[in-house]
C-alpha cells in the first residue's frame, strides 16, 4: 500500500505541474535596455496608444505564454519586444498614404499579410518572438492549428540595422507573404523558401529570391494576393518586402517621423541591391541626403 | 484492497495523468482566449492629438560654440529624428544656415560616430543632416566616416554580416552627403568607393547618388563608366522610383529599361508540388 501512495503522490505532483508549467517558457531574451531612435520617435506619436495594443494583440494572435518575459505585463515598455511589435503594427495600420498615383500596394495589402486572420493572403497565423539569430524572421507551417510567424532578435536590438518599426513591419511582409506561396503551393526555393547560394546579382547567401517587376497601379489595392501563374504577375517574398519599405519611405504620413521614413529606406535600398538575383530591384526615392 | 483493484486503480491514475498533461500542453500551445496584455502606465491622448501637438514643435536652433554647440546640436537630432515630411524644408534650411560654424558642424560629426555603434537609425539621422548641410566641415567628417575599416568578420543572420550592413548602409549615407557637395575632392571618395568598397550596398548608393546630382546625365553616366566594375554596369541603367512620379512617368521608364535589359526578366515560377491528379509538366 505504501508504494500505491508514493505512486499516487507522485503521479498528482506530476498532473499540478503539468497544468502549471507554461508550454514555452523561453528564458534568454533579446537586447532589453535599449530602444531605436526610430523606434522612440514613432512611440512618441501615440504614446503608448492601450486602446491599440488591446486590439493589436488579437489581430496578430499573440498569446501571453509566447511573450510574458517579453513586455507582454509591461506593454508601455518600449525596450521591450511586445511593445516594440505591437509599435511596427501600428505603423502598418494607420502609417501610409495610400496614394493610387504612386504606392506600390495599400494599407489592406499589408494588413491582411501580416495580421493573424485567413485570408486570400496565407491561412491563419500567429506571432511569436525568438531568440534564435539565424534571420531576422521566420515562417513555420504547422500541420494542426494556425501557422507560426516568428520575428527574431536582430529586429527589436537598437545597434542592429533592422531594429526598427519599419524593417519590424518589413519581415511581416516577408514572413506573411511566405504563407502566400505555402499556401499557394508555389516553390520560391529550397533553402529556407529562397535560393540556395548567391546566384546571379544577389550576394545574400541563401537568402536570395527574383525580383518580379510591375508597374505602379498594376494591382489595385487589396490585390497584392493575385498571380497569373507566370512572372508577369508574381511576387517574391524579399520583393514583397522592398515594396512596403518603399511605400513606408515615400508614401507614408506626414506624422511618420523622418528617423522611421529614413530606416525604411535605407533597409530597402540595400535589400534591393544585394538580394535579388536578376537585380538590383527597384530604388526608392532620391538619394538627397534629408 | 485486492491486487485486481489495485492495478485498476493504477491504470486509471496512469491514463489519467497522461490525458490531463497532453491536455495541458495543447491548451496552452493553441490558446484561444489569451491573458491581454497590461500596464500600469495611465492612458494618455489619442495619437490624433499627440500628432497635431508634435507637428507644432519648433526646432532648437544651431547656433553656439563649445558646450553650448554640443547641446544645440543633440537636442536638433532629437527633434529632427521626430519630424514630419511637412517640416522637411525647416529641417533643410536649419542645417545649410549652420554649415559654417565649426563648432556645430563638430558636434554633429562627434554625435555621428557616438551613435554608430550603439544606435543605427540615429546614426543614418545624423549623417543626412550632416550632408545636407553641404560644406567643407561636413565634407571632412563624411570623409572620415567613409574611412572607417569594413568588418570583415561577424554574426551572420539570413545571409549577410549584421556589421557589415550596418557600417555598409552608413557609409551609403555618407555617400549621399559627399555626392550632393558636387566638389572634385568629395566626388574622388565617391568614384573610389563605386570601384573599390566592398559592398554591393555602398557601390550601388555611390552610382545613384552620382547619377541623381548629375541630372541622370549621359555624360554623368559617361563618367562613372571607368569606376564601374563590369558585372554591375546595370546600376548605371537602373530605374529609380523618384518621389512624387506619377505612375505614368514611371511605368514607362520601367518598361523602357526591361526593354533595353531583356536578361532581367525572371523564370516562371515553379509549384512545390505537382497539383493531384495533373500530368507532370512537359
Amino acid at each position: 500500500m505504501t508504494t500505491l501512495t508514493t505512486r499516487r503522490a507522485i503521479a498528482a505532483l506530476l498532473f499540478v505541474a503539468a497544468l502549471v508549467l507554461p508550454a514555452s517558457g523561453a528564458l534568454a531574451v533579446c537586447n532589453q535596455t535599449a530602444a531605436s531612435t526610430a523606434d522612440t520617435a514613432l512611440w512618441n506619436t501615440h504614446g503608448c496608444w492601450q486602446a491599440f495594443f488591446l486590439w493589436s494583440y488579437k489581430a496578430y494572435d499573440q498569446r501571453s505564454s509566447d511573450w510574458n518575459n517579453r513586455g507582454w505585463n509591461d506593454a508601455c515598455n518600449v525596450n521591450l519586444e511586445f511593445p516594440k511589435h505591437w509599435n511596427a503594427a501600428y505603423l502598418v495600420t494607420y502609417g501610409l498614404q495610400d496614394q493610387n498615383c504612386c504606392s506600390w500596394h495599400g494599407t489592406a495589402d499589408y494588413r491582411a499579410l501580416g495580421e493573424a486572420a485567413g485570408s486570400d493572403f496565407h491561412t491563419s497565423l500567429y506571432h511569436t518572438c525568438s531568440d534564435d539569430n539565424c534571420c531576422f524572421g521566420s515562417f513555420d507551417p504547422h500541420l494542426i492549428g494556425p501557422d507560426e510567424i516568428s520575428t527574431h532578435c536582430p529586429l527589436y536590438n537598437a545597434t542592429a540595422t533592422n531594429g526598427n518599426p519599419g524593417s519590424r513591419a518589413g519581415d511581416f511582409m516577408h514572413e506573411g507573404w511566405r504563407g502566400w506561396l505555402h499556401k499557394y503551393n508555389w516553390n520560391n526555393g529550397s533553402y529556407g523558401g529562397h535560393r540556395c547560394g548567391t546566384p546571379g546579382n544577389c550576394t545574400a547567401k541563401d537568402a536570395c529570391d527574383y525580383f518580379y517587376f510591375h508597374g505602379v497601379g498594376a494591382y489595385a489595392f487589396g490585390a497584392l494576393y493575385q498571380t497569373d501563374g507566370t512572372a508577369n504577375r508574381f511576387h517574391s517574398p524579399n520583393q514583397v518586402q522592398v515594396e512596403f519599405l518603399c511605400d513606408v519611405a515615400d508614401y507614408s504620413n506626414s506624422w511618420v517621423p523622418a528617423s522611421v521614413r529614413q530606416s525604411a529606406k535605407s533597409d530597402a535600398d540595400a535589400r534591393a541591391a544585394a538580394r535579388f538575383i536578376n537585380g538590383p530591384g527597384y530604388k526608392c526615392g532620391d538619394p538627397r541626403p534629408w | 484492497m485486492s491486487r485486481g483493484s489495485r492495478v485498476a486503480l493504477r491504470s486509471l491514475l496512469t491514463v489519467l495523468f497522461f490525458t490531463s498533461f497532453t491536455f495541458a500542453r495543447s491548451a496552452e500551445a493553441t490558446e484561444k482566449k489569451p491573458q491581454p496584455p497590461e500596464t500600469t502606465t495611465p492612458a494618455g491622448s489619442r495619437p490624433s492629438t499627440i500628432i497635431k501637438e508634435l507637428a507644432g514643435r519648433k526646432p532648437p536652433e544651431l547656433t553656439g560654440t563649445g558646450d553650448a554647440a554640443k547641446k544645440s546640436v543633440s537636442g536638433f537630432i532629437d527633434w529632427a529624428a521626430s519630424s514630419t515630411r511637412d517640416q522637411a524644408d525647416i529641417v533643410r534650411e536649419a542645417v545649410a544656415g549652420a554649415g559654417r560654424n565649426q563648432d556645430i558642424m563638430a558636434a554633429f560629426c562627434h554625435e555621428a560616430f557616438e551613435a554608430q555603434p550603439v544606435d543605427h537609425s540615429r546614426a543614418l539621422v545624423v549623417l543626412s543632416l550632416i550632408g545636407e548641410a553641404r560644406s567643407k566641415h561636413g565634407e571632412e567628417c563624411l570623409a572620415k566616416f567613409m574611412a572607417l575599416p569594413f568588418p570583415e568578420k561577424g554574426t551572420v543572420v539570413d545571409g549577410e554580416i549584421l556589421e557589415q550592413t550596418a557600417l555598409a548602409t552608413l557609409q551609403a549615407k555618407a555617400i549621399d552627403g559627399l555626392a550632393y557637395l558636387k566638389r572634385d575632392t568629395a566626388d574622388k571618395i565617391v568614384f573610389e568607393a563605386i570601384a573599390k568598397h566592398p559592398s554591393r550596398i555602398v557601390r550601388a548608393e555611390g552610382i545613384a547618388a552620382y547619377l541623381y546630382n548629375h541630372e541622370y546625365s549621359d555624360r554623368a553616366k559617361e563618367a562613372l563608366k571607368p569606376y564601374v566594375r563590369k558585372d554591375e554596369l546595370i546600376f548605371l541603367d537602373r530605374v529609380v522610383k523618384r518621389e512624387g512620379e506619377q505612375k505614368e512617368s514611371f511605368n514607362r521608364r520601367l518598361e523602357a529599361y526591361l526593354k533595353l535589359h531583356p536578361e532581367l526578366r525572371p523564370p516562371a515560377p515553379e509549384k512545390a508540388q505537382p497539383e493531384p491528379g495533373k500530368p507532370p509538366a512537359f
